[in-house]
């Protein structure tokens, strides 16, 4: 299929595609999913509860309708539409392995229902609020301010680089595991026990990928399970501490199998979609210089630069599809779903819905309802580490653009990748030169 | 004590409350319409934005820069006595506080 990505206008308002027929679309398809928008725009207008037959999941993808899925944990399980998902097609072998080899196999607690979920949930929340990120960041300031430098040096002469492995992986991996105490860390082996875990999700994993994943993700649980008990025994002021001696409202502790689940999800959900974020930010910057020239306008205006953020992550969302299973038959957007219909909820759709944002693939960090963007989900399963990961992008942004200049892609953006996968839309390498700015 | 909500409905919902407790816990432990507190207090999400009525707002004051940040995610009905209920506890000087759910969008 081809869909070109330039150059088009309708009313005034860029538009990146031609018609596409649903009849022979789906989103196993990469190069579909390499280039999502006129597939959403599509579903949205033809069919916006749309079921995909290659992929056997519904797709959710208006903007009302993902709400409206969002609010209402009950129906639209996280737990069941995760299971549903999880090692698709490989779950009872993938999980032997785990049993066998990697310390037991742990289900995500965050990704349970109400009111189980409630309990985990609060406890989370206390160490990601937007008052305890404030006084993390300038700390991390000076971390991704590093990275910066580091960067800028490689790239001197023309050196193409790296903005996805030779920056914003390494970047968000150091960020998370100085907030979890991990001191001692292989930034490469993260990013591939990380790789690993999100491939569970990702719907595109056949056998030999699966069993390759289930070894890393032992060593990853070997990894954990050691850190936690060293903190068990010498408690630090770090997260993995807090997690193994944490209290819930109840006054109960979190068992070890929430525990170590936990502190993976810290691990993975801290760096990867914070990773992608920040790729996007460079990919953006390389190739609209009037988006780079509204960043540079803003560096000393923190109102500005926060709506920068916000309208980076609803034009490009790292998180793209996550799964929900329906526990009875329900209508949604005037579609009939059935018991155990397996859904798809398209955020990055909804972000893209223009009976919602106006000329939604334009940049545009004044509109009216910035802040609406679902990129961080809705709803009880909101997105827990929301102010850190703001922050994160916001530094970088910030940083980048008051010491980097000539920003630019050194392939051409048809030849740029992303990982397989439904879950998040992820550039796998991102190519590009830039210079010193003087 | 007591706290007062007014839905965007115009119903009123006076509630019985105890001390610490935050105004988005108590609105969501009672179903106060509108008020959501997705983030669980965090002031990260801006789904529990209201007005405080007129004789309190002195007693709450304005809101710190964090908040303030946060707010501007509701920036198009923001108004001078905008707060985040998350971050309004109840004590001995909030007593009987009377608060507007502000519109939203989800």
């Amino acid at each position: 299929m081809q869909i070109s990505e330039t150059g088009q206008t309708q009313g005034g308002c860029p538009i990146d595609h031609n018609a596409i027929s649903l009849a022979d679309a789906t989103m196993a398809d990469p190069v579909l999913r390499a280039h999502p928008n006129a597939y959403y725009e599509a579903l949205r207008r033809e069919d916006p509860v749309h079921f995909d037959d290659k992929l056997n999941m519904w797709l959710v993808s208006r903007y009302e309708d993902v709400v409206t899925v969002l609010r209402d944990p009950i129906t639209f399980s996280d737990k069941l539409g995760y299971e549903a998902m999880y090692a698709s097609g490989y779950f009872e072998e993938f999980k032997q392995i785990l049993d066998r080899d990697g310390g037991g196999f742990f289900p995500d607690v965050i990704k349970d229902d109400p009111p189980a979920h409630t309990r985990v949930r609060r406890l989370l929340e206390k160490a990601f609020t937007a008052h305890r990120v404030a006084t993390l960041e300038p700390a991390i300031t000076e971390t991704i301010v590093g990275f910066i430098e580091k960067l800028a040096d490689r790239a001197q002469d023309g050196t193409v680089v790296d903005g996805v492995n030779d920056f914003a992986v390494p970047l968000t991996i150091s960020v998370i595991c100085e907030q979890l105490g991990i001191g001692q860390f292989n930034a490469e082996k993260i990013q591939r026990w990380s790789g690993a875990v999100t491939a569970q999700i990702s719907k595109m994993q056949d056998r030999e990928a699966m069993i390759e994943n289930a070894k890393l993700i032992c060593e990853l649980q070997h990894f954990i399970i050691q850190e936690m008990k060293d903190r068990e025994a010498n408690p630090r002021e770090d997260m993995i501490s807090d997690l193994v001696h944490a209290k819930t409202d109840d006054g109960g502790t979190l068992t070890f199998a929430e525990a170590v689940s936990l502190v993976r999800a810290m691990i993975i959900a801290g760096n990867d979609t914070t990773a992608t974020a920040i790729g996007n930010l460079l990919f953006v910057l390389a190739t609209q210089p009037e988006v780079a020239e509204t960043l540079r306008a803003s560096v000393d205006d923190e109102r500005a630069l926060n709506r920068f953020v916000e309208e980076l992550l609803r034009l490009e969302p790292p998180v793209r599809g996550l799964a929900k299973m329906t526990i009875e038959e329900v209508e949604l957007g005037g579609t009939k779903l059935p018991k155990h219909a397996h859904v798809l909820v398209l955020y990055a759709s909804g972000n893209d819905d223009e009976t919602k944002f106006e000329c939604p693939r334009h940049f545009d960090h004044t509109r009216r309802n910035i802040a609406q963007h679902v990129a961080f989900g809705v709803g009880v399963h909101r997105c827990v580490g929301a102010s850190l990961a703001r922050m994160e992008i916001k530094v970088a942004a910030c940083e980048i653009i008051k010491r980097w200049d000539n920003i630019k892609l050194a392939i051409p953006v048809e030849e740029l990748t992303y990982l397989p996968t439904v879950a998040t839309r992820s550039l796998e390498r991102l190519p590009m030169t830039l210079s010193r700015r003087a | 004590m007591k706290v007062t909500f007014v839905q965007l409905d115009g119903v009123e919902k006076t509630i019985e409350a105890v001390e610490g407790e935050t105004l988005m816990e108590i609105a969501r432990d009672n179903g106060v319409d509108g008020i959501l507190g997705d983030c669980g207090g965090s002031c990260s999400c801006a789904t529990c934005h209201v007005y405080v009525d007129e004789p309190w707002q002195a007693t709450v004051g304005k809101p710190d820069d964090v908040e303030e940040m946060a707010l501007e995610m509701v920036y198009d009905v923001m108004q001078e006595n905008s707060r985040l209920c998350c971050q309004i506890q109840l004590n001995a000087e909030t007593d009987g506080i009377r608060v507007k759910v502000a519109p939203g969008e989800y």
